[in-house]
Order: structure tokens, then C-alpha cells, then sequence
């Protein structure tokens, strides 16, 4: 009964949706509103990690109207999927739908960018992606032809960690944790094959995100009497995961990625996070010289200090911009993807290229380290372990 | 697994499955009296963790609070805990459930509207206080107080697993010794023959409703103690809760504390001999493994009596 009834209505709206997919595109710029969409978490659990890419789009825009030598007004159009796979087709979708719109500034995770990405191959609309690190994504078996990645993706990030790992902390036995994303799973793919490369013994264990009590998991940590750990995956789940940590007596090393990155796991787990390493492809806007002017005009917009990827999304709003700058503001959905995918632009945080698949051209993975309830910026992995 | 290891886990077992117990009674009590399945009481738990949050935030501890400031502190987080988690009890039942029971709706509609009620409530809670995961301020400093044969057990621990024994040993005291405790137990037993013998009906539900609130809303301070304070942190503990409710025997109290604690031993069990990913399943396992030989739980259901 009730299995026919979803039937019946799953059949209507199957057909509404390809049909709605079959048109779109073709349209460009009528002249006077530009759109640039953002997709990302603006609500959920990772809304903190949105909201910072976010404003960092709004900044780019709101300055580029306030130039006035744009023949061409920019609007912003927000797509929440709240980093979660299965809401990012519909937001998505909803974005190809609004013709204006001439490019995106996201997915910002590798989740969402893997069941979205074939909807915007298909329009034809380009997405610049600077947080999803996942390495799959520019596979080009997946005919994601529309996903430029602006950001050195996890196989770096994975890489960097193991030979921080590995040279600096001499580690002999490492932890390594995946959350079960997309995202968590692929960077601890690669770097346990790096760390088992340069000869490090590893356990591997997958903890599912929201897992509501990570005591056990500190505990099996402790035993398995290991001196580093390298937890994949997000803050929300870090943060409870670093306190059981401390509870536990872990006296180990700690990393994580990015997607711990945030102010938000050092509000969460308190002390717990002190001495936690944290990696980025991003750069802190608020240390190095070149974003400096860009981090003040971000606290003067939004009365705080620019997060992680806030930069890096004013870079992927800007050049989209620019390209379509550089057409007066009369350019398609496919023309402006080309122009992006051949493009070399110099952004405040690195310059921005793209191999033919869409993947970023440039390695450099950064460091920082919680100390004293501050996430500090230690530099360029690469250069640390010299 | 050395023997060390097995108390150690056993320990964090039967604190996580003290939690599970407190918040199965929620749906246990509601159970035995209207045998409903309260889909709700998820967010009963995490409206409470707000509850104790909002309570924190205005008295604000700062650093090092001396022992009784931080006795003081958690007093009061539990009580806002308790009161917000027995006003969504109580509330829930007066606006979502009675409305249906006035017009002898179909069981099914019930439960449809349990679901509705917790979408609601964790969408609302995530507009008041926002999506993002916020810390429980700090009432005191967590340290190891003293370790049971060779297992460490913490401030946080030990208030969580005290907390949850105490709450459950009065529940059975009011349940089994005071004249409401009678009236919940007719009412489970024969709802229209306790009606013709005087006992107020819809006092009695009420009042079931906000104890399995209260007790929700507390479990929620403890969870939030534990971890942290989100709108969506009432979903998996309440479907643990509620697979170590029918367990233990649906409707069955006794049952239930006996099902959160068995629950929270093989979830913790899993991680070092399976690996975290297996723990809901080998939870889910249990409950399947205990219907097909037991459908009525293990200690039964004994609807009739809630006690």
C-alpha cells in the first residue's frame, strides 16, 4: 500500500526532475545581473566551515560591484546542502535553474561535489571548488567536466602528514582514524600508504561520524600503545574525539586535516585540542603578508576574523570574476568554463591553475598547531622538515 | 584482549549503557501507559542538554570553581535540564498526543505524528540556538578520582553513572510505592477499567510524560557533559535507546535499565574486537538476536504492570 503510493509519486517527480535538468544553460549574462552561486554547509553541523568560504565569495562580489568599472551588476546566490550528499543534488539543482547564474564557488565538500558534480557537467556550469581535497574527484573516469579544484588535493595533505610524521616526530606506530566520508576515507587512504612507505607501522580504523561516545575509541587508542594519531575527518566529531583523548591519558602526537581546521574544535574540546597539528592547503589570511589588507576588510564586513578557506574562496570568486570581467559580462555558462579551465590567475593566496581534468596545478600544504587556545600557524610542510 | 582491557571496557560499557537505561525508561513509561512508541523523546534528550546549557551560560562558571561553587553549578544544570526536558515531555503530549487520544485515532497516526514531533522539534531547536555544536561551559575540573580494579573512572564518569542510578532508583520507589505510581500502573494495566475506578486518566499519562521527560532531559545534561550540545545529538542515542528498550521488554522498567546497560557493554565491547563501524550493528544484532528467541524482550512485557 504505502510502497505504491511512494511509487506513484516518486514516478511524476523523476520526470519533473529530467526535465528540469533538459533545459537551463545557453543563456549567459542578459546584461545587467551576473550571478555567482555559492554550495556549501550554511546549515548543519559544518555550517561554521560554510559560513567562512561564504563571506569570503560575498567580500569578493560586494567589492567587485563597489569598483564600479563592471558594466555588469554581481549578484550572490547561496546553495545550502549542509555538506551532505544526498541534499546537494537538489541544491544543485536549484542553482542550474536560475540562468543567470554563471559559475559556482564550491561544493565546498567532497561528498556533496561527488553526487553533484555529474548535474553540473551536464549544464554545462562551472564549479570552483576551494575545499573539496578529495583526490577521486578530477578521476576522469567520472566525466565531472565542470569541476575545477582550486585548493592541492588530500593525496598532499595525506602526504604532508606522513612526512611530518615520519621525519619530524619520528613516530614508530601510528593511529589512523577515518570518519567513513568521503572526504575522512580518502585522505586516510593516502596517507597510510605514505606512512607505510616511509616504513611506519600502522593501525587503521574507521569511526563512523556522530558516533555519540568516543571513550572506548580513546581507550583502544591507548592501547594499541601508539606514539602519533592522525584523525580524518571533521571538527564536530575531533573535538569530543580529542577530549576522551586527553581522559584517556593519550600523550601521543595528534594531526588532523582541515576540516578540523577550525576555531570551532578548539571552542568544542578545550583543552583538550592543546598541541593537536592541524594541516590546510590553506594559508592563515591573518599571518602571511599577501592577505593582510583582504583579512582587515573581512573583519570590518563581518566583524570577524576570516576562517579556513575564507581566502581561498575570495581567490575562486575573483577569478571568476575576472574572466567574466574580461567578456564585459556577455559570456555562457560553456565559454566562461573553457576561459576557467585555461586560466592562470594570481590570487592573494597562490596562483590559481588547473591541469586539463580540473585539478589544481602546485603541492604546498600547510601547517598549524593549537597552542594556548589558538590555532598557530607554523608554515609550509615542506619546508619544515626540510 | 587481556583482562586489564576487558575491565576497562567493561567500566565505559555500563557508563554509556547507564545513560542508554535513563533515556530507555523515557520510552518505556510512555509505552506501558498509552503503548506508544515516542519517537519524540530524542528531542525531549537534547532539548534538556539545552536546557542545561542555557542554565550554565547565565550563572557563566569561570575557571577553577571551588568544590561547592561546582556542586552548586551542576545542581543547577541539571535542574534546567530536568525542567526543559519535563516541559517538551509535557508539552508534546498536550499539544501532539491528547488532541489524537480525544479522537480515538488509529495507533499508526500516533506514530506518524511522533516522527513529525521530533522533525519539528529539532528543526525549531536548530533556528533558537543555531546548527553549530556548542561546548558545555566547564563546572568543574574532570580528573581521575579513583580507579576500579585497575580502571581509571573520572569526575565526568562517575557523575553520570550516580546520576543515572539515583533517577532510576526513585523512578522505581514512585513507581512502585506512591498513589501516582499506582495510578500509572492501573492505567498500563487496564486504561478505561482504571477510568471507571476514579483514577484521573489524563493526569496520570501527563504526568508519565513529564517523569520520562525529566529523566530524558537529565540524561541529555549528562550526554552534552560528555560531548557536546547539538540539535541533531537526540538522534542515534535515542534509537539505542529505544532498540535497549524493547530489549529489555517494551513497557517493562526494570527491563529497560537492564537493556540500556546490556546495549552500552556490546556497543563498547565492539570497538576493540570489531572496530567502531560494527557498534550500532552489533547493538542492532542483539535486538534481533533477543527478538527471535524472546519477542517480548527479556525480562518480558509486562504492560500491566509499568513496574
Amino acid at each position: 500500500m504505502l510502497n505504491k503510493t511512494i511509487v506513484k509519486l516518486a514516478i511524476p517527480l523523476a520526470v519533473g526532475a529530467l526535465a528540469l535538468t533538459g533545459c537551463g544553460s545557453d543563456s549567459g549574462g542578459d546584461g545587467d545581473a551576473v550571478k555567482i552561486a555559492f554550495q556549501g554547509p550554511l546549515s548543519g553541523d559544518n555550517v561554521a566551515l560554510g559560513e567562512n568560504m561564504q563571506n569570503g565569495v560575498k567580500l569578493a562580489i560586494d567589492q567587485a560591484n563597489a569598483k564600479g568599472d563592471l558594466d555588469f551588476t554581481l549578484e550572490y546566490v547561496p546553495g545550502d546542502d549542509q555538506g551532505l550528499p544526498d541534499k546537494a543534488t537538489a541544491t544543485a539543482q536549484k542553482i542550474i535553474d536560475d540562468e543567470s547564474v554563471l559559475a559556482v564557488v564550491g561544493p565546498a565538500f567532497s561528498g556533496p561535489t561527488n553526487t553533484a558534480s555529474p548535474l553540473y557537467a551536464e549544464s554545462g556550469l562551472v564549479t570552483v571548488s576551494p575545499s573539496a581535497t578529495n583526490p577521486n574527484l578530477t578521476d576522469e573516469a567520472n566525466g565531472f567536466t565542470s569541476f575545477l579544484r582550486a585548493v592541492p588535493n588530500d593525496n598532499q595533505q595525506g602526504a604532508g602528514m606522513a612526512t611530518y610524521y615520519a621525519k619530524k616526530v619520528q613516530a614508530k606506530k601510528v593511529y589512523l582514524i577515518d570518519d567513513k566520508t568521503d572526504y575522512g576515507v580518502g585522505l586516510a587512504t593516502v596517507a597510510e600508504k605514505n606512512l607505510k612507505d616511509a616504513g611506519i607501522e600502522v593501525v587503521k580504523k574507521s569511526v563512523p561520524q556522530k558516533t555519540p561516545d568516543y571513550s572506548a575509541t580513546a581507550k583502544d587508542v591507548v592501547n594499541s600503545k601508539v606514539d602519533a594519531l592522525i584523525y580524518a575527518g571533521y571538527y564536530q566529531d575531533a573535538a569530543p574525539f580529542a577530549k576522551k583523548l586527553a581522559e584517556a591519558g593519550y600523550k601521543g602526537a595528534a594531526i588532523s586535516g582541515d576540516g578540523t581546521n577550525d576555531m570551532k574544535f578548539v571552542e568544542l574540546a578545550g583543552d583538550a585540542s592543546e598541541n593537536w597539528f592541524l594541516t590546510c592547503p590553506c594559508t592563515d589570511a591573518t599571518v602571511e603578508a599577501g592577505t593582510k589588507k583582504f583579512a582587515e576588510d573581512y573583519q570590518k564586513a563581518f566583524g570577524r576574523a576570516p576562517g579556513t578557506y575564507s581566502a581561498e574562496s575570495y581567490d575562486a570568486a575573483n577569478m571568476i570574476i575576472e574572466e567574466i570581467r574580461k567578456a564585459g559580462g556577455d559570456i555562457d555558462r560553456e565559454t566562461l568554463r573553457d576561459a576557467l579551465k585555461k586560466a592562470s590567475y594570481k590570487g592573494l593566496t597562490k596562483t590559481f591553475s588547473f591541469e586539463a581534468n580540473g585539478e589544481f596545478k602546485g603541492t604546498d600544504v600547510y601547517l598549524y598547531q593549537v597552542k594556548g587556545g589558538k590555532i598557530g600557524y607554523q608554515g609550509n610542510i615542506n619546508e619544515l622538515v626540510g | 584482549m587481556s583482562l586489564q582491557e576487558f575491565w576497562d571496557y567493561l567500566v565505559l560499557g555500563v557508563m554509556l549503557g547507564s545513560l542508554y537505561a535513563v533515556i530507555a525508561i523515557g520510552y518505556t513509561l510512555v509505552y506501558g501507559v498509552l503503548q506508544l512508541i515516542n519517537f519524540a523523546h530524542s528531542e525531549v534528550f537534547m532539548l534538556g542538554a539545552y536546557g542545561s546549557l542555557i542554565v550554565l551560560q547565565l550563572v557563566s562558571p569561570g575557571d577553577n570553581p571551588s568544590v561547592m561553587a561546582s556542586i552548586g553549578f551542576v545542581a543547577l544544570a541539571m535542574a534546567g535540564s530536568a525542567l526543559f526536558g519535563g516541559v517538551t515531555a509535557y508539552g508534546l503530549e498536550k499539544v501532539a498526543y491528547r488532541p489524537l487520544r480525544r479522537r480515538g485515532a488509529p495507533r499508526l497516526i500516533f506514530l506518524i505524528t511522533a516522527i513529525g514531533a521530533s522533525f519539528f522539534l529539532y528543526n525549531l531547536a536548530g533556528k533558537l540556538f543555531g546548527r553549530d555544536p556548542l561546548p558545555l561551559p566547564e563546572m568543574y575540573e574532570n580528573r581521575e578520582i579513583f580507579s576500579l580494579f585497575g580502571a581509571g573512572v573520572n569526575i565526568t564518569q562517575l557523575l553520570q553513572f550516580a546520576t543515572a542510578v539515583v533517577m532510576m532508583v526513585l523512578l522505581d520507589l514512585v513507581v512502585n510505592r506512591t498513589k501516582l505510581g499506582m495510578g500509572i500502573r492501573a492505567v498500563a494495566q487496564d486504561a478505561e477499567v482504571a477510568g471507571l475506578m476514579g483514577v484521573n486518566i489524563d493526569k496520570v499519562v501527563s504526568r508519565t510524560f513529564i517523569i520520562g521527560g525529566v529523566l530524558g532531559g537529565v540524561a541529555g545534561f549528562l550526554f552534552a557533559n560528555l560531548n557536546q550540545v547539538s540539535y541533531t545529538m537526540g538522534f542515534i542515542p535515542g534509537i539505542t535507546a529505544f532498540a535497549a528498550a524493547v530489549v529489555g521488554g517494551i513497557g517493562n522498567i526494570r527491563g529497560a535499565m537492564f537493556g540500556g546497560v546490556l546495549i552500552g557493554i556490546v556497543e563498547t565491547m565492539t570497538v576493540p574486537l570489531l572496530g567502531d563501524e560494527w557498534r550500532s550493528v552489533s547493538a542492532m544484532v542483539v535486538l534481533i538476536l533477543v527478538l527471535m528467541f524472546r519477542p517480548m524482550g527479556i525480562l518480558g512485557e509486562r504492560v500491566g504492570r509499568a513496574a
